[in-house]
């Protein structure tokens, strides 16, 4: 009888209330709750049941850990659970067999590179080292706590005689500093100077040898550069993901620990994409922040020494008069065929209106004729 | 806050102060749970003891499968079942209310609660005292998460019915 006049039985909504009740029911549990008396008649039951029975708290005990518990404590000095520290140390165990097999794979190269001598000779000799060769790009794994975070950038105005050369030697350069092309424009206009836009991508290490290949593509007009420190950014915005990623952790503990009515369970989930969307977000700007870091900016400005030449008008005088001719021609067909439709369309009416007034009107101007004569 | 389950771990492997933790956290629940199923307070207490005493011998075979809390309501479930088995122990059913229960609604309550089927307030005790979800009930005590519904409804409802005059009672008073 309940079922047929409500969408949700008795238990459904006894459910609902303890938050037990499956999201897509619960949605339409609390609709229903909103507009149904009834239900909200038995909903308040049900709660006055959970406070009457909280009625009943029992004193509080005082336990401690009795000897009993203390001495079996002592006595038993559990033994691990030898799957269970498996799993709990398996980041230390995997870490471990990586050195292992680190090592085991780059001793036969050290031994090659430096002797076996050397690589056994105590750490004063082996601290002895060749001329360091030129490193990768400087990462942010490798600047210290202390070092302030620089985004170089770098503007240079160069004319060149030769555009598609210097486009090449552009590229050759990107290619030997293991840089790349960020944005890269073109304009041909066929009464000005061609020129070359571009934003290059260069690591910060690179970006002195890389400014000066550019120059010997042709004169410089205008040179800058700058350096922006966003040391104080990047450590906020740290601080902000750690945060958001205890968050987010806290929250999903509390949503796995804890129960309670599904309208808190929901907000509570709610909040973790929240957070989360915030998170890739931040990560996103972490990165974009070490590459700004890691890789300089370069915008290059090349223009083509311009020079003028004859000009032509388009088209030739022939083909101009052929073209006016056939305009002319095409507008007396289109007025002419405008014409006929318009006979077409409202002849007919014009030609019968015409026949039924023609004798009474006739009439009427005879007989005002007699009466002027009279 | 580390979860129950991290304390569990630790305490395998050899952490006094995980489960010193453990206890700080389940010492009053159990108790709770004792206290409301048996009349003696001492006797509540010891198998409350004795539950964190099980946990200890059994902390090598644990493996975090379940919650923790589903893990040690289990083991006071068994305590209490053999406890009810020994001869001349009384528990709630048909106890009389303790002395230091003066309160009117404590006694009220328990004589309500004694009045249910004890498969249904088994389960409404383990709902709204150890504050259990469904599938934690049908896990202790293993049965279908629909019937644990259904007995909880009809434990409400019959509470519902056997409450309300009291209270009007208790009002009037």
């Amino acid at each position: 009888m309940y079922v047929k006049n409500h969408p949700i039985d008795q238990e459904e909504l006894m459910a609902y209330l303890d938050g037990e009740l499956a999201a897509d029911r619960a949605m339409v549990a609390a609709a229903h709750l909103e507009e149904c008396r009834e239900c909200q008649d038995l909903a308040g039951d049900l709660r006055g049941v959970s406070v009457r029975l909280m009625g009943w708290q029992v004193e509080s005990s005082g336990l401690r850990v009795q000897n009993t518990v203390a001495t079996a404590l002592d006595k038993q000095r559990p033994k691990p659970n030898r799957l269970a520290l498996l799993r709990q140390w398996r980041w230390a165990w995997g870490s471990a067999v990586v050195c292992i097999l680190v090592v085991v794979l780059a001793l036969p190269r050290w031994s090659q590179n430096y002797g076996t001598e050397q690589f056994f000779a105590p750490p004063q000799q082996a601290r002895v080292r060749p001329a360091p060769e030129p490193q990768p790009p400087v990462g942010l794994d490798k600047l210290s706590a202390t070092a302030p975070m620089i985004a170089r950038t770098a503007q240079l105005t160069i004319t060149t005689k030769d555009l598609d050369k210097a486009r090449a030697s552009l590229e050759d350069i990107l290619k030997q500093h293991k840089g790349y092309l960020g944005d890269l424009n073109t304009s041909d206009p066929t009464d000005a100077a061609h020129v070359l836009n571009a934003t290059l991508r260069v690591p910060v290490d690179q970006l002195e040898s890389v400014i000066a290949e550019l120059k010997k593509l042709g004169r410089v007009e205008s040179e800058s550069q700058a350096g922006e420190e966003i040391t104080q950014q990047y450590v906020d915005l740290e601080a902000r993901l750690a945060n958001s990623r205890n968050s987010e952790r806290r929250m999903t503990d509390l949503l796995r620990d804890r129960t309670g009515k599904l309208s808190d369970v929901l907000s509570v989930e709610k909040e973790i994409d929240r957070v989360r969307g915030e998170i890739e977000q931040m990560e996103a700007e972490r990165k974009t922040m070490r590459n700004r870091v890691d890789f300089a900016t370069v915008t290059v400005k090349l223009t083509e020494d311009y020079k003028a030449g004859l000009q032509l008008p388009p088209g030739s005088l022939l083909n101009r008069f052929r073209n006016a001719a056939v305009e002319g021609y095409t507008a007396m067909v289109e007025g002419a065929a405008g014409a006929a439709v318009f006979l077409l369309s409202y002849g007919p009416s014009v030609l019968l209106w015409a026949a039924l007034l023609f004798l009474p009107v006739r009439f009427l101007l005879k007989r005002i004729r007699r009466r002027a004569a009279h | 806050m580390t979860s129950d389950e991290a304390l569990m771990l630790q305490f395998q492997g050899g952490s006094r102060d995980a489960f010193e933790e453990l206890f700080a956290r389940y010492r009053e629940p159990l108790y709770g749970f004792f206290r409301r199923r048996l009349d003696s307070r001492e006797r509540a207490e010891d198998l409350a003891q004795e539950t964190f005493l099980a946990v200890i011998r059994a902390t090598a075979r644990y493996e975090p499968r379940s919650l923790v809390r589903t893990y040690l309501y289990g083991i006071a479930l068994k305590l209490v079942a053999a406890e009810r088995r020994k001869p001349g122990t009384t528990s709630l059913e048909g106890q009389a209310p303790a002395a230091e229960e003066s309160h009117e609604t404590a006694l009220w309550v328990r004589e309500a609660l004694d009045k249910l089927d004890p498969s249904e307030r088994e389960v409404l005790m383990l709902r709204e005292y150890e504050q259990l979800s469904y599938q934690e009930i049908a896990e202790l005590l293993r049965l279908p998460v629909n019937t644990v519904r259904s007995r909880l409804f009809r434990s409400r409802m019959a509470l519902r019915s056997r409450l309300e005059p009291k209270e009007e009672g208790l009002k009037c008073t």
